[in-house]
């Protein structure tokens, strides 16, 4: 093992010396001729000039919808820095600027403790700066060294829409934030980061890269001039974004919805393309650019509205008759359920010791599937729903996407809740729960609760018989993945979408409000009277509409709005008009 | 046949010990002057992890100390698969910094190709000590040259070329060292010379000069030395024309391949500032903490690989000209037990490990005076960085256990 002797020669070990002492005279002659000849030299160039790297902001990329109009645009705000290193007595000219400014010199201070990254290193003691302040500035510019400004570009917002839910807003980055980035490096304090809607979700695109450009400054802090030797990076600019939203929509929805609370959502159901997202109440976009008084932002989070909670997508509602095609297609499928047979509604109907009310008390008579689904009637589904098990109900409520995330292209987004056998017995026992709670389940009601998003996702694939695109945001020329996609019978697609249209055009139908008379307009959909235990009832419609090749589908959500075909379906109805009533080109993008 | 613990603590060098312990408080040091102007608490400090990481350095050095070396030359085999398994696992991890050089442990991530250094040298020492090569052949010189470079291009994928290069240094001197032609090897380095100083007329020439004498001392038959030189001519000619035919992104490629740490804008920036902390430091320095270039922050890894810039501009040259002459008579110290050592497999680990810590000294410290292009190597001992002080305690650990003499 080790028996090999060392044989080295004496003349191999001296090489081996001669290489190591020459390496390393070789680098005590470079630092001699550094650090001792050229002392001098260096030392006037650390002491006279010195080079700053300052950072060159990259314009962030901006959100369009999806005729090209702007949504969210950038423009120039001033803030204003300071080297530490080269302000002398910081108290002084902290009151210097205040005098100079008029900003109170204990905000100042206190930016400057939170910003502080190094003694040489910019950090910023105010933004917003005015064309006022900065010129006042100018003029005591010699009692301020080390004092400058900077240029930063902020979010403005100049569409007519809010949209602040699915646009999103942009952070500042502080330490805590910042210490929690994956990619740190990429972000100074104060830099601003995508924290929600859009704006997070495609942060990387719209980022951009920043640039860096190397000035020469004397002692005092001044600049002296450009650095040749060294060349600037450029910045690069963020890209833009193009939304699929259709800003005339948008912005009639979220008048529709402005004194409300609740959603309304449009989208083409071919492509899956989000035409309006609106979730009320909202907040000022511009909420979170600039300096937001503390009193505003403490009335945001007090409100008990909850303005910022985005309701489309992590709002959780009982989806009420909304849902009754679930419970159609499950009996169509496995052929449970003849569609004509009649069954008796008498107003309320006697399950073992509990009474299931429907919605017309007085009953609706004798009903088959059709009626039952176009009047809206609870009782024909508490009878049928007990051809089916519970885990049947919940496998074709998972086919169109209830219980899961609708994985549009935005941060995040609740999953609802499905209550299968599984879950009843851990909530209530084995024994605890029994037919009863899928009764609930046919009508929609009960442990179940589903997001709006997810509501227009299941709208779309039976508007689409299950070949629609994905849900999303950001225009694609070919959407690549597909959306939902039951696998359910022709058969049952078409009678399950005669039943929506009847909802609208029936005599009867609960739907009628929602059909703003447009020649050649087919609609379908169905209106939805959720019970909830936060008082009245929730108002829902869920529906699409066809003139020749388009198609748009909508949801709308009245929390505590009562009867969905009173107060959404109107609402719906305007959409629709607004969607197909005017010039195709400048309302959808045309398909062959 | 273990030595009693008391009888190998009596035979170690106490020298080598204090040499490593100045260096490592002298990178202490330097590390808390950088941190003082930082307003951060103390434990998120470099200063403070690194004065942390000594303990499991330490103790990394012990168990180096004490392992039996039949123990190592027997299991080294197996640990090098290992190691070449370890610097793969990151590539199915998440990138960390944009490299796939860490493996996340959760509590704290490691570099394991840190620990390939002294893991190849090993593996080769034992390869060229068990076989008794016929070093005087060309052909036996490839396996040798495979152990390392397989990891080598697996470290320079990540990329890390530092690493990369580090993994290749000891190749060629333990060959050396193993009594392998000095002809041969000059044959296997050429090719790389000529393409390399092809972009730069004078160094080109240069390199043709030395070549022909080389060839001319080695005197090999005509025909080959005629034909290596004009190979090799051809092969510098030809690499500026197919570079300038690469279209842009693809010379940018090769470009962040070779000099992934920095764009090169970037490196230009940190060697003129380096070198003006360095030179403005003069003979004794701007003092501790004092370092007007220092605190600018205007290097990114100034805690690491321009540690030595920070010394420079604070401690001055005294502290500099003192730093290499404790390095050198360190390294000089283990060559001279490589030399004495009875046995050739402990004489060829303690030959590679000289190598490994002379091109960690010569690569970092030229680059921060602009000798040599910026390449992300620290400085050992001295420079944060946790695995590579752990690694660099492990080989002096290595080090003191091979240089004990058994009686055979």
């Amino acid at each position: 093992m080790l028996k090999a002797e060392n044989n080295i020669s004496k003349h191999h070990y001296l090489v081996a010396n001669g290489i190591v002492v020459l390496l390393i005279l070789v680098l005590i002659a470079r630092f001699f001729q550094i650090q001792i000849y050229r002392h001098e030299k260096y030392k006037r160039k650390a002491d006279v000039n010195r080079i700053r790297a300052v950072t060159v902001p990259a314009p962030r990329g901006l959100i369009l919808d999806g005729n090209g109009l702007i949504l969210v645009d950038n423009y120039p705000t001033y803030v204003l820095t300071a080297i530490p290193g080269e302000m002398g007595a910081i108290e002084e000219r902290f009151q210097a600027i205040s005098r100079c400014t008029g900003i109170d010199s204990a905000l100042i201070a206190e930016a400057y403790h939170e910003y502080f990254r190094g003694r040489f290193v910019s950090t910023r003691l105010a933004k917003d700066l005015t064309f006022e302040q900065i010129s006042k500035l100018e003029e005591h510019k010699l009692d301020l060294p080390g004092i400058g400004y900077e240029q930063f570009p902020e979010r403005i917002f100049p569409s007519d829409a809010r949209a602040s839910h699915v646009l999103g807003y942009l952070m500042e980055v502080d330490q805590v934030i910042r210490s929690n980035l994956i990619k740190r490096n990429a972000y100074n304090l104060g830099d601003m980061i995508g924290w929600s809607g859009l704006e997070k979700h495609y942060e990387n695109r719209l980022i951009g890269r920043k640039g860096v450009v190397y000035l020469q400054v004397d002692a005092r802090g001044s600049i002296v001039g450009d650095v040749t030797d060294v060349p600037p990076v450029a910045p690069e600019p963020g890209s833009d974004i193009m939304t699929t939203l259709d800003l005339p929509v948008q912005v009639l929805l979220e008048n529709e919805l402005k004194q409300l609370r609740g959603v309304a959502i449009a989208s083409d159901p071919v492509t899956g393309e989000i035409l309006a997202y609106v979730s009320m109440p909202d907040y000022r976009p511009d909420l979170f650019t600039g300096t937001t008084p503390e009193s505003e932002w403490s009335a945001l989070l007090l409100n008990p509205d909850k303005p910022l909670l985005n309701r489309v997508t992590h709002g959780l509602y009982p989806p009420g008759s909304t849902l009754k095609m679930i419970t159609a297609i499950a009996l169509l499928e496995r052929k449970l359920v003849d569609p004509e047979k009649t069954f008796e509604c008498t107003g309320s109907y006697e399950f073992g010791d509990r009474v299931f009310r429907c919605n017309r008390e007085t009953g609706h008579g004798k009903v088959n599937l059709h009626q039952a689904i176009a009047q809206s009637c609870n009782v024909y589904f508490y009878k049928v729903v007990q051809y089916l098990t519970l885990n049947q109900w919940v496998a074709t409520a998972a086919q169109f996407g209830f219980g899961k995330k609708t994985d549009i292209d935005l941060p995040s987004e609740e999953t609802g809740l499905v209550p299968d056998e599984d879950y009843m017995d851990s909530q209530y026992g084995r024994w605890g729960w029994s037919t009863g709670a899928l009764l609930n389940l046919a009508i929609g009601q009960g442990d179940l609760l589903v997001t709006p998003i997810q509501m227009l996702n299941y709208i779309n694939a039976i508007a689409t018989h299950g070949q629609g695109g994905p849900l999303h945001l950001l225009k694609k020329i070919d959407p690549g993945a597909s959306g939902l996609q039951p696998s359910i019978s022709i058969g049952t697609w078409e009678k399950i979408n005669g039943y929506l249209e009847a909802v609208i055009h029936d005599e009867q139908g609960t739907g009628h409000s929602a059909n703003p008379q447009i020649p050649g307009l087919i609609l379908a959909g169905k209106t939805g009277t959720s019970e909830n235990p936060h008082g009245e009832d929730h108002a829902w419609f869920v529906g699409y509409g066809k003139m020749d090749n388009r198609m748009a589908s909508i949801v709308v959500l009245i929390e505590n709005g009562g009867h969905g075909g009173q107060t959404a379906a109107p609402i719906a109805g305007r959409a629709f008009k607004k969607l197909f009533d005017q010039q195709p080109n400048t309302q959808m993008v045309q398909r062959d | 046949m273990l030595l009693s613990i008391g009888k190998r603590l009596s035979e170690i060098s106490l020298g080598i010990i204090l040499c490593v312990l100045a260096l490592t408080v002298l990178g202490l040091l330097s590390l808390q002057s950088v941190a003082q102007h930082q307003e951060t608490t103390l434990v998120q400090t470099s200063f403070f992890k690194q004065l942390m990481l000594t303990f499991p350095a330490l103790i990394g050095l012990s168990v180096f100390l004490f392992v039996p070396r039949r123990l190592i030359h027997k299991t080294i085999y197996g640990l090098y698969f290992l190691i070449l398994a370890a610097i793969l696992i990151p590539y199915f991890g998440e990138t960390v910094a944009g490299t796939h050089r860490w493996i996340d442990l959760g509590l704290f991530v490691i570099q394991p190709s840190e620990f390939a250094k002294w893991i190849i040298v090993i593996t080769l020492a034992r390869f060229l000590s068990d076989h008794n090569l016929e070093m005087r052949n060309i052909l036996s010189l490839v396996f040798p040259i495979s152990i390392a470079l397989i990891p080598a291009l697996v470290v320079l994928k990540q990329p890390d070329l530092g690493t990369a290069i580090i993994l290749m240094t000891p190749v060629i001197p333990m060959l050396y060292w193993a009594g392998a032609r000095p002809y041969h090897m000059f044959l296997i380095l050429a090719p790389f010379f000529s393409v390399l100083t092809a972009f730069h007329t004078i160094s080109f020439t240069l390199w043709v000069v030395l070549m022909a004498m080389i060839i001319y001392i080695s005197r090999p038959k005509l025909l080959s030395g005629v034909v290596t030189f004009f190979t090799n001519i051809f092969l510098g000619l030809l690499a500026p024309v197919i570079w300038n035919s690469l279209r842009p992104y693809q010379q940018n490629r090769i470009l962040t391949l070779f000099n992934p740490d920095l764009d090169p804008l970037g490196a230009a920036y940190q060697i003129i500032q380096s070198q003006t902390a360095i030179g403005s430091g003069g003979l004794f320095g701007k003092g501790w903490g004092q370092g007007t270039q220092t605190q600018l922050k205007f290097l990114p890894t100034q805690e690491s690989d321009f540690i030595m810039s920070v010394i420079g501009e604070e401690l001055g040259f005294v502290t500099v000209l003192i730093t290499l002459l404790v390095f050198a008579w360190l390294i000089l110290k283990i060559l001279k037990l490589a030399y004495n050592s009875n046995d050739r497999f402990s004489s060829l680990v303690l030959l590679g490990i000289v190598v490994i810590f002379l091109a960690h000294v010569f690569v970092n410290t030229a680059m921060t005076v602009g000798l040599i292009p910026v390449k992300g190597l620290p400085l050992p001992f001295v420079s944060y960085g946790g695995s590579f002080l752990l690694s660099s305690y492990m080989m002096i650990g290595l080090v003191l256990n091979l240089s004990i003499n058994y009686p055979e």
